[in-house]
């Protein structure tokens, strides 16, 4: 068993069969920026890499150019969590690709409870065009229902092949299930990582404020915020729970009022996490948050009031 | 010409309608050469007269239609169940029955373990320690240095120590499903589910599917089933890698290895096509003692752990239903490739919904291609209605249920998973019979013991834990159930030419009983005493 330093953070993409997981998986490791994406597919289809980003097979691990990895679940999830936890080199983030039934919940226990694990949210994608097909079907309508509710970041595809009439009934049968969770459309399974896996911000080096790199995600706003202050990791916690959906991710560093050290927490729909950071604390250190949001929706404002309120 | 050797035996029950029972049987090159009485065995030629067995009453070997490897290394670990177990090798464990016991059998391992070694025990079952959990401070009265735990008998929890809790960060309420809490709401040290116990296992090197797999686990396998009179048993989940066979071929080719070995490869551990290559790779490379070629299917979970697929009304409690292992629709493709190859399946369905699944694919595949040379088997298939058992009769196919549930988990299904109606026509031998669908009963060891004539006792009188009678009309007699584990298992495994009758020109494995299990009694059928077993003809008494 080898030890990280840091634990790894894990997010659970779900979503019923024919959702577009496997293309937004393939478009992540496309885009992976620099990151060691370690893909977890726990499904028996194809391993759903695209035959151009594989370098090398290895038994059950699939190598790709870029630093990342993708292997097959397999049914034996301790194999599987063995193998993410003791790959060598160590990935940046661990991709769970759950099955076409698997309730994520399940699945993102891994990650509360293992301790080299942290669990960086459940992203679900739901088909716009046959969501209500699938839903008809009493053997699975509960199964998707629970994929629904368990997310932090909900995913409609295939938005441009629906009509609006299809993305208003889609958008309103799955608010019903699930009103917290920030929603997002998207076609051919497109999604910045940023947005998939949360900012990139590491405790060595500070959030970087980088307006162009979203730039061609139209739908998108980024804010970012800075202090000197201590704070309350409680009333940030409660904060955070309170924002809109339309805050998708938020991250950050900060110093706490309560206890010593340097302190990282990251929001994602209901899920916020805070955990401390194993370095030595340093007296320049400042608190930062860096947050992506939907357009047009006064991030900003809101964000920076918010903060402000904490003190 | 080969040797002759004739066994003698106060009654030999054949399973062979034509000769039911008979004094004496031949063998010649490990099958049965002739049955009758010595004088008509004798116009045959010379023979050996073998009379070890002249007090004795053989019938055919049994077979256990589904268990698991780990049956034989689970014993890697100290057994704290509430049952009376004995080991591989003999030792015998008797059954903790206070957690004062549990207590003192802990300590007496920890006495045998190195300095460095974590204390690991399985098979505890709360169930029958009702006056409270088991909980970390018990533990910690073992050791409050080294990590302990306790590994449940169904294997979806566990009760460690603080030791082993901390190792794992396990410290305070970490809004974790699956990690209890005591009163001071600080983790009590139970574990459920593999997401819980994952960070410990992984600390303590506890990985069950690898314990499986070694070669101490497939030798120690034997012995379990030769202990009870089993002669040929199938595993019925192995990811079969060429290593892995190359070793089970290697193992059971021996001449002291007691059985004959079905494996069966995970159905849904890569995609449908590379399943059909694989299985069809596998198939040659079994041998007289090594079987390969079937697949094994995962469609839902298990009863008791609130995980299979049920229909309307669902749970008795209102627990909600449970998980599939694969999407309903994906099942009716991969029925189909796997059909149409020729290559048998064990579908494994717990609930009504995934009996439902399972034979709304096979319907399918059969439709389009009937195939009436493979017989595929629904294992488990504990909730099936006599609607589904027609329905399997009107497809040809099999099942293989779970009796042993009756007594372990029989209360439960009745006060609390599935209620009254379905608790008491779960595991339906009976109605298996009214439609003629072929069918065994199974332990899946190591789950609950393997002894099939256990599990024909749990079929006859179908008791429970609590001596409560789970549904009278699905009791069947002692003669049906003896059939069940013997040419009713064979049939499953597509093996009742070779094995499950004492006849004419089928492999000489018998089970040499102490007493008679036609005359024993229904209610002592479990009692019945076993010496050993014979497989091709050779003698394996237990040791």
């Amino acid at each position: 068993m080898n030890q990280r330093d840091k634990p790894l953070p894990m997010t659970v993409l779900s979503g019923f069969l024919g959702a577009g997981k496997t293309t937004l998986v393939n478009h992540l490791l496309r885009h992976s920026a620099g990151q060691k994406i370690m893909v977890l597919v726990n499904d028996f289809g194809e391993l759903p890499i695209d035959q151009d980003l594989i370098e090398a097979e290895n038994g059950d691990v699939i190598t790709l150019a870029n630093g990342c990895a993708c292997c097959s679940m397999g049914g034996d999830l301790y194999k599987a969590f063995s193998t993410a936890l003791d790959f060598t080199p160590p990935p940046d983030q661990l991709l769970i690709e759950a099955s076409g039934v698997a309730e994520p919940k399940r699945i993102a226990n891994f990650a509360k409870a293992e301790p080299d694990l942290t669990l960086n949210g459940i992203v679900t994608v739901i088909d716009a065009l046959n969501f209500e097909e699938m839903q008809s079907d009493p053997r699975v309508s509960d199964v998707i229902k629970a994929q629904i509710s368990a997310a932090h970041l909900l995913l409609v595809n295939k938005i441009d092949r629906a009509s609006e009439r299809q993305r208003a009934e889609v958008e309103a049968k799955v608010r019903e299930i699930n009103a917290t969770a920030p929603l997002v459309a998207i076609a051919n399974g497109a999604l910045a990582s940023e947005i998939f896996f949360g900012p990139k911000i590491t405790p060595d080096e500070l959030p970087m404020i980088d307006a162009a790199h979203l730039s061609h995600e139209m739908q998108f706003d980024r804010w970012s915020y800075r202090t000197e202050e201590k704070i309350d990791a409680e009333m940030l916690r409660n904060m955070l729970r309170s924002l809109p959906p339309s805050v998708l991710r938020l991250k950050g560093i900060f110093c706490r009022t309560d206890k010593p050290g340097v302190w990282t927490v990251h929001k994602v729909g209901s899920h916020v996490d805070i955990g401390p950071v194993s370095r030595a604390f340093n007296p320049a250190d400042t608190s930062e948050f860096v947050a992506i949001g939907m357009q047009n929706t006064n991030l900003s404002q809101f964000l920076d009031k918010a903060f402000s309120n904490l003190k | 010409m080969s040797a002759t050797t004739v066994f003698s035996a106060k009654k030999i029950i054949t399973m062979n309608p034509a000769r039911p029972h008979v004094s004496h049987v031949a063998v010649r090159d490990g099958k049965v050469f002739a049955t009758g009485t010595l004088e008509e065995i004798a116009r045959w030629g010379d023979y050996t007269l073998d009379e070890t067995f002249a007090d004795k009453i053989i019938m055919p070997g049994l077979i256990e239609g589904h268990c698991h490897l780990m049956a034989g290394g689970i014993w890697k670990y100290s057994y704290v169940g509430y049952q009376d177990r004995v080991d591989p090798d003999g030792k015998s464990w008797p059954g903790v029955k206070t957690l004062e016991n549990v207590h003192a059998r802990l300590k007496e391992a920890e006495t045998k373990l190195g300095p460095d070694e974590p204390l690991v025990a399985w098979g505890f079952d709360p169930i029958f320690l009702m006056d409270r959990r088991l909980d970390r401070n018990d533990l910690d009265a073992v050791s409050k240095s080294r990590p302990i735990a306790v590994v449940h008998s169904n294997f979806h929890l566990m009760t460690v120590n603080s030791t082993a809790l901390s190792l794992a960060n396990y410290v305070a309420d970490m809004g974790v499903d699956g990690i209890a809490l005591g009163a001071d709401g600080t983790p009590n040290g139970e574990l459920q589910e593999m997401a819980a116990m994952f960070p410990i296992m992984r600390r303590l090197g506890i990985n069950l599917r690898e314990l499986g797999r070694t070669r101490a686990s497939i030798v120690a396998f034997g012995k379990v089933c030769n202990r009870v009179g089993v002669t040929t048993a199938a595993d019925l989940i192995n990811d079969l890698p060429d290593e892995d066979v190359d070793e089970m071929q290697d193992i059971t080719a021996a001449a002291d290895y007691p059985i004959r070995l079905l494996s069966l490869l995970n159905g849904l551990a890569q995609p449908a096509d590379e399943t059909r290559t694989r299985a069809l790779e596998l198939k040659p490379k079994s041998t007289d003692k090594l079987r390969l070629g079937s697949v094994k299917i995962v469609t839902d979970g298990s009863i008791q752990g609130f995980t299979a697929r049920i229909r309307w009304p669902h749970h008795y409690n209102g627990a909600p239903n449970g998980i599939w292992n694969i999407v309903p629709e994906q099942l009716n493709t991969l029925v189909s490739i796997l059909h149409d190859a020729g290559i048998q399946m064990h579908i494994h369905t717990n609930g009504d919904e995934a009996i439902e699944a399972a034979l709304e694919a096979l319907e399918i595949a059969k439709t389009k291609n009937n195939r009436p040379d493979i017989l595929h088997v629904l294992q488990h298939c504990q909730m099936a209605d006599r609607a589904q058992f027609r329905k399997m009769k009107k497809l040809g196919v099999a099942a293989n249920l779970f009796s042993n549930h009756i007594f372990y988990f029989g209360d439960k299904h009745y006060e609390l998973t599935i209620g009254p109606d379905r608790a008491l026509r779960m595991d339906a031998c009976q109605s298996a019979i009214d439609y003629d669908v072929p069918f065994t009963i199974h332990s899946d060891a190591p789950v609950t013991p393997m002894a099939p004539l256990f599990t024909a006792w749990c079929a006859v009188n179908r008791l429970t834990e609590s001596g409560r009678v789970l549904g009278e009309y699905e009791k069947i007699s002692v003669a049906e159930a003896l059939q069940a584990i013997t040419l009713g298992a064979a049939a499953t495994l597509q093996m009742d030419h070779e094995v499950g009758s004492i006849e004419v020109g089928k492999w000489a494995d018998f089970a040499i009983l102490d007493d008679d299990p036609e005359t024993i009694g229904a209610e002592n059928l479990k009692n019945v005493g076993i010496w050993g077993t014979v497989l091709a003809g050779d003698k394996h008494e237990i040791r």
